[in-house]
């Protein structure tokens, strides 16, 4: 991607966000929508919107709260590594910019970053995963979530792709 | 100038070149005594030398040979990575002229992260002395520090060789001038962790090692007659969301091929459990090894050229290219491009002129990446929970109920338990004690007189003092440091 394209993005989903309220990712936080009586119907169904993938093969998920997001590999990363044994965590309230790794697994022999996909600041670590690597393997969209980010701007992850997308992204790239 | 003057006499261009070899290590003489780079103890390469060299020997080229100008353009070594991120780069094949691992581990990672995503390259080259480990390995577990150069105490030990940590995963290497490094970076969709082993066994087989064949780990192995093949290549890998690197190591002709395992057994390993990655050991051999009865002698020149043969099969390369890349000499940083790829040779004025690389260099050598990258571990002369093995009887010198236990994350000491009483409630009061003094602090920062100093100075109102001196040298020991003063 271009840097203008990283630069223009978020304002324009920004703009986007606030003129369609139907594509906003802050639209779905509840606290954010509250004041605002058209908005409080997106708070209740938010888990399908909220999940979004980098073309690098993560995933990340907003929480109801609107402000923090859990970070993981996605099902296609996780089998195209192979069995995991060592995920790198990073520091609890390590600042990260969209992109920036925020983390490391390695996986027969391969060292790979973990990048993020929005900027915001590490708040949580999964744990489980020092111990257990391979967990990774088994619920990598679930339960093997590597990290949790306070996002910066919730807005920013209108310019990630969507479900359908990212599918076909996969779809292309396994070709 | 004087390069010039010669030239300009002398036709042979195989007398040239020893006359030039002369020049360079007069040269090198001169400069040696006012090194500009002598900050870390380094054997510089020829490269390097030549470099002052650099304007008069190019003109003397272009002068001799101006036939090759037509087909492809030779370029100054400073063009290097602007040419290896030009986008129509698509083939790039390097050798390199320094045995630096730290600027060969550098250069290569900045083609890794700077080459267009759909270009192939191959970079050959030959440390010096060194252990590699993985990215995420533990040094005091995987390597015998005291084996190797004392980085953690400038001053003390600099002969010997280099304790490196790569990026890549995998498991501790030793590497030396018998061992040629290979490195493929290619397009990760249509990468396979075998491809490029695969592709070193053909190059392998057509210089007559028919016996080599890439094994489940990924690596290459030669059969020798033994019940056990014996290891002669080890891979490694790092990934980038377009990018592939393989890098591997291969086994040609070390003369260490006895003593390399010494430099890899860890004088801590009962006592260390680690998270991260543990290496396998393996037997190893010498590809050279089996040539001892064949008519032709083996050579290192000839592995090089057929890597780059099977190389450019594969990947389809300019035959140009192919030229350029078989005859780029070691001795002379010289670059040559074509419309879609790059060939020549590269090292340390590339390495530190470009300040990408620099800063490969410089994070590589750091302490923080080579120690505090170590995933999480203890060190216990007891079972504990994490590691329950039976541990070694501890030295006599001891006090019997002497205990031993650090916890350490990124490096850093967060938890620990040392003392030296069989009374529960006493010992547990000395180890409170020292762990007030040991907390936080990182364990490669802490020389045998530190522990020394700790022990005495926390312990040495209960215990005797001949005693600590004993467990301060035991620890450092064990740490890999030099007790014997």
């Amino acid at each position: 991607m271009s840097a203008i394209a990283r630069s223009v993005r978020p304002f324009a989903s920004r703009v986007l966000s606030q003129k369609l309220p139907l594509s906003g990712v802050g639209r779905v936080s509840p606290a954010a929508g509250f004041p605002r009586g058209s908005a409080r119907s997106f708070s209740q169904s938010p888990f399908l919107a909220l999940k979004k993938y980098a073309e690098s093969h993560e995933w990340i998920e907003l929480a109801a709260d609107g402000k923090t997001a859990k970070v993981g590999i996605t099902e296609y990363a996780a089998k195209s590594l192979g069995d995991v044994v060592f995920v790198e965590l990073p520091e609890i309230d390590a600042e990260v910019n969209a992109h920036d790794p925020v983390g490391a697994v390695e996986s027969v022999k391969s060292a790979s970053d973990v990048h993020s996909p929005a900027a915001g600041r590490v708040t949580k670590v999964n744990t489980v995963l020092e111990d257990n690597a391979k967990f990774i393997n088994e619920s990598p969209e679930g339960e093997a979530w590597i990290a949790e980010i306070e996002v910066s701007d919730p807005a920013e992850l209108d310019s990630l792709l969507d479900a359908a997308a990212y599918k076909e992204l996969v779809d292309e790239e396994s070709n | 100038m004087y390069g010039v003057c010669i030239v300009s006499v002398v036709r042979s261009t195989e007398y040239l070149k020893l006359l030039l070899l002369r020049i360079i290590s007069w040269v090198s003489i001169l400069q040696d005594r006012s090194s500009p780079v002598s900050m870390r103890p380094l054997r510089r390469g020829a490269c390097l030398r030549l470099s002052s060299l650099q304007t008069p020997t190019w003109s003397a080229r272009a002068a001799l040979r101006p036939v090759f100008v037509r087909y492809n353009s030779s370029f100054s070594s400073d063009q290097f990575a602007q040419l290896a991120s030009r986008e129509s780069s698509r083939h790039q094949i390097y050798q390199s002229c320094s045995t630096d691992p730290y600027v060969n581990l550098s250069i290569e990672h900045f083609l890794l992260e700077n080459a267009p995503p759909d270009s192939s390259i191959l970079f050959l080259y030959i440390n010096q002395p060194c252990v590699v480990i993985g990215r995420n390995q533990n040094p005091w577990h995987e390597t015998n520090l005291l084996a190797l150069q004392n980085d953690r105490e400038p001053g003390k030990n600099d002969q010997g060789a280099l304790f490196v940590r790569r990026r890549s995963g995998g498991g501790a290497v030793y590497h030396d001038e018998g061992n040629l490094n290979y490195s493929v970076i290619s397009p990760r969709t249509t990468f396979t962790r075998d491809k490029h082993a695969e592709m070193v066994v053909r190059a392998l087989h057509r210089v007559g090692a028919t016996n080599t064949k890439v094994n489940d780990r990924h690596d290459i192995v030669m059969s020798t007659g033994q019940p056990q093949p014996r290891k002669i290549s080890g891979s490694a890998f790092k990934l980038t969301r377009h990018r592939a690197l393989h890098h591997g190591t291969c086994l040609l002709d070390t003369p260490n091929i006895n003593r390399l395992g010494s430099f890899l057994r860890s004088p801590a390993r009962d006592y260390i459990k680690a998270k991260g990655v543990e290496s396998v050991r393996s037997p190893v051999a010498n590809v050279s090894s089996v040539f001892v009865d064949a008519m032709m002698p083996f050579s290192t020149e000839r592995v090089m050229a057929s890597i780059i043969e099977e190389f450019a099969q594969m990947y389809q390369v300019d035959a140009d290219a192919v030229r350029r890349a078989q005859r780029a000499h070691v001795l002379e940083p010289e670059l040559y491009a074509g419309d879609t790829w790059v060939a020549g040779a590269v090292g340390e004025p590339q390495g530190y002129g470009e300040p990408e690389i620099r800063k490969g260099i410089d994070e590589l050598t750091s302490l923080e990446w080579k120690y505090t990258q170590t995933p999480r571990f203890t060190f216990s002369t007891y079972p504990i929970e994490d590691d329950p093995r039976e541990r070694p009887p501890l030295p006599s010198s001891l006090p019997p109920a002497t205990r031993v236990f650090l916890r350490l994350k990124h490096g850093a000491i967060i938890e620990s338990h040392i003392s030296a009483s069989s009374d529960a409630a006493v010992a547990s009061e000395q180890a409170a004690h020292v762990h007030e003094a040991l907390n936080g602090r990182k364990l490669h920062e802490i020389t045998p007189a530190q522990w020394r100093e700790v022990l005495l100075d926390r312990l040495g109102a209960d215990v005797e003092g001949q005693s600590l001196e004993e467990l301060a040298k035991f620890i450092g020991g064990k740490l890999g440091w030099d007790t014997s003063s």
